[in-house]
């Protein structure tokens, strides 16, 4: 992509690229609504009505802004883990396990009344989530990049060892004593992520998010790295012949892909939940395939969708006290982009995939075609 | 604390908790055997298990809404199989995409429809009469279960045997082995993988049904709860076999049994590690701590008769 800059024919390409790639999520998202509006009609509401409150609790005003971002923030920084799994054909659905270990991780260094500063005390924290996030994706990375064990089945046995690991932390070992419901206590002052706009609780997390888009970005299209990243994710032959050590390559992927997981969970916890609960996620993993893939797997597009789908959440909530349609609507609505987006045009890439398809890639159960399928859009 | 009683008790519940994961595993089986991954199985026991509660609560009875259960998880499977075998998508992404769908549907509907949460439904019935259940062992694990729990003894057996010992199962196994000899042999693999997906989607809408059927009688959000995944965990365990996977299910529902007595008796120990078993288990067979685990060989890979 990098060589054709400056060339006029070069940019007009690259230009359609993106709107090509751009128009597909955006009719996938178009149909979808089309599709919810007549499930709205038959559960007896207006569509028009509910897309009106839908609209106005997402971006009608500063307060439903702030609950955007928000929504807004643990998509993204998970979304973007996925997308970069995605980019090196490393498929993390581990996402939700990664999102606990992660919370787990932070809630730990956030508990503790450390004499420091909330600009140190914080980060810190920050940091133990990614790491708690990386680790969850240790094993999952190991196995694939050295063993050859797929990393699908592994990352999505490790999300619910996540799940119960923490329910486990918060009815027993760091449980609050007397709670009404499993969970820590607060944590302290000085862990918390700040608040960006008084008054709302939108918090640093979403800050987060934008700035490790972009440079995800720029580490991707700009550096030897992510050329060797991409080059792994879309023709791991061709990366070894060229040299490049395809099994580290994957590893550090891993890591990286989880990490950012772990940092969902930890701006879910220390920006916005103030403590660690059973089942506090409840899905957001799930969620970060929709948005990597709707993102067309590039931190930038991954950007866009996040933004749209914690727009959908925050939305949805207004939308079921005004209107009174169950705000699940932003799940229906969110699972028919997908599989609008999934069911339109991606027959040729496959193909074009299966040409090149080795052994190895076939004993990465379900993980091939995701790399390219999904960057193709 | 443990006697006779309570080992009866646990028993029973462990069969089932058990049921609905044999029955979502035997389709599994196929499924997988003939190359497509499906983790849409979680949505499609979900769905089951709504259509199961509504259609008992329109209409009443349980074998209509028993069929209406699997017609819908038939349905998302036929989306599946759509996605995943037609236009060769990811089989991972067209999965998540399907259970997001069936958890915000039932959601969805159920709210609309079901002013009360929790309307209660016909059961299915116990055939026999009490004093059988009574028997030692036998008793509390199948005579004294509704019938749809036979259900899940009966059909892993036949299972078997469609696979291992007709034309027809030998075709499938060779389908998730490899497509293209299957092919050159005169079997249509597009055409085997859609009745393989479909038959799971059935399987797992009955599945769904015994879930709310045999005992509970109603639907709440979200009610398999990962039992999907459980299912995909015991797929791998048991070898994509199914005597083998169903036994892997048994263990799995036992210890579901198990960690809800060790909750309300109090034991000293976290009952979260009873419930992260099914998942340990199946990383270490996968890894190789337990036997060797051989995936077929094409699961996962879609497949383009146009190519060589």
């Amino acid at each position: 992509m990098t060589e054709t800059r400056g060339n006029g024919a070069g940019m007009r390409r690259i230009l359609g690229d993106a709107l090509l790639s751009a128009s597909r999520p955006a009719i996938a998202i178009a149909a979808a609504f089309v599709v919810s509006a007549g499930l709205i009609l038959a559960v007896g509401a207006n569509p028009l009505q509910a897309y009106a409150a839908l609209l106005a609790g997402s971006v009608g005003s500063k307060a439903s802004l702030a609950v955007t971002a928000v929504r807004t923030t643990p998509l993204l920084l998970a979304g973007l883990g996925v997308a970069i799994g995605f980019k090196a054909g490393v498929f993390n659905v581990g996402s939700e396990g990664q999102i606990y270990a992660g919370g787990a991780a932070a809630v730990m260094v956030a508990l503790m009344p450390l004499p420091l500063p909330g600009f140190i005390h914080a980060p810190l924290a920050v940091l133990a989530g990614f790491l708690g996030g990386a680790v969850w994706a240790l094993l999952p990375g190991y196995l694939r990049a050295y063993r050859g064990i797929s990393e699908v089945v592994i990352t999505l046995m490790m999300n619910y060892i996540g799940i119960y690991f923490v329910s486990w932390l918060v009815h027993g070992p760091i449980a609050e004593p007397g709670a009404p419901y499993p969970q820590t206590h607060l944590i302290q002052s000085t862990a918390r992520l700040p608040i960006l706009l008084k008054g709302t609780s939108m918090h640093a997390g979403i800050l987060i998010g934008l700035i490790l888009g972009v440079v995800l970005y720029i580490v991707l299209h700009y550096t030897p790295y992510g050329f060797r990243l991409r080059m792994v994710g879309t023709n791991p032959d061709a990366a070894r012949f060229a040299g490049v050590n395809g099994p580290r390559q994957i590893l550090t992927v891993m890591l990286i892909s989880g990490g950012m997981g772990g940092l969902a969970g930890a701006a879910e916890i220390l920006g916005l939940r103030l403590r660690l609960f059973d089942f506090f996620s409840g899905g957001l993993g799930y969620d970060a395939i929709a948005v990597a893939l709707l993102g067309n797997s590039n931190p930038l597009g991954v950007i866009v969708s996040a933004v749209f789908f914690g727009a959908l959440r925050a939305g949805a909530n207004r939308m079921q006290q005004t209107v009174g349609i169950e705000a699940s609507i932003a799940v229906v609505i969110q699972a028919l982009a997908v599989l609008f987006v999934i069911g339109m045009g991606f027959r040729q890439r496959a193909r074009a995939k299966a040409k090149r398809q080795d052994k190895s890639a076939r004993a990465a159960v379900g993980a091939q075609s995701v790399g390219e399928g999904v960057q193709a859009q | 604390m443990i006697d006779l009683a309570f080992i009866s008790a646990w028993l029973a519940a462990s069969i089932r908790m058990a049921a609905p994961l044999v029955l979502t595993g035997v389709g599994g089986v196929f499924n997988e055997r003939s190359g497509v991954f499906n983790i849409g199985l979680e949505g499609m026991m979900l769905v089951g298990c709504f259509t199961a509660v509504a259609g008992s609560y329109f209409l009443g009875g349980v074998i209509v809404p028993t069929l209406l259960a699997m017609l819908a998880g038939g349905l998302l499977a036929l989306i599946h199989a759509y996605l995943t075998v037609s236009r060769r998508t990811n089989q991972i992404v067209s999965g998540a995409a399907i259970n997001l769908l069936a958890l915000g549907l039932t959601n969805l509907l159920m709210r609309r429809f079901f002013m009360a949460e929790r309307v209660r439904a016909a059961l299915y019935p116990v055939l026999l009469p009490e004093s059988w259940a009574k028997i030692p062992i036998l008793g509390p694990i199948l005579l004294g279960q509704p019938w749809i729990i036979w259900l899940a003894f009966i059909l892993p057996p036949l299972a078997a045997w469609f696979l291992y010992r007709t034309t027809w199962g030998l075709s499938i196994r060779a389908c998730g082995e490899h497509p293209e000899a299957c092919e050159t042999a005169g079997v249509s693999v597009i055409r085997l993988r859609y009745l393989c997906v479909i038959f799971s989607g059935l399987m797992a809408g009955l599945g769904g049904a015994s879930l709310t059927l045999a005992e509970l009688g109603y639907f709440t959000q979200n009610m398999t709860a990962g039992r999907g995944f459980v299912v995909l965990a015991a797929l791998v365990f048991g070898k994509w076999n199914p005597i083998l996977v169903s036994i892997a299910c048994l263990m799995f529902g036992a210890a579901d049994a198990l960690q809800l007595r060790v909750q309300t008796f109090g034991w000293n120990v976290p009952y979260q590690a009873l419930l992260v078993l099914p998942y340990v288990l199946t990383i270490a067979a996968l890894v190789g701590f337990v036997g060797r685990t051989n995936a077929p060989k094409a699961l996962g890979v879609p497949y383009s008769p146009e190519e060589e």
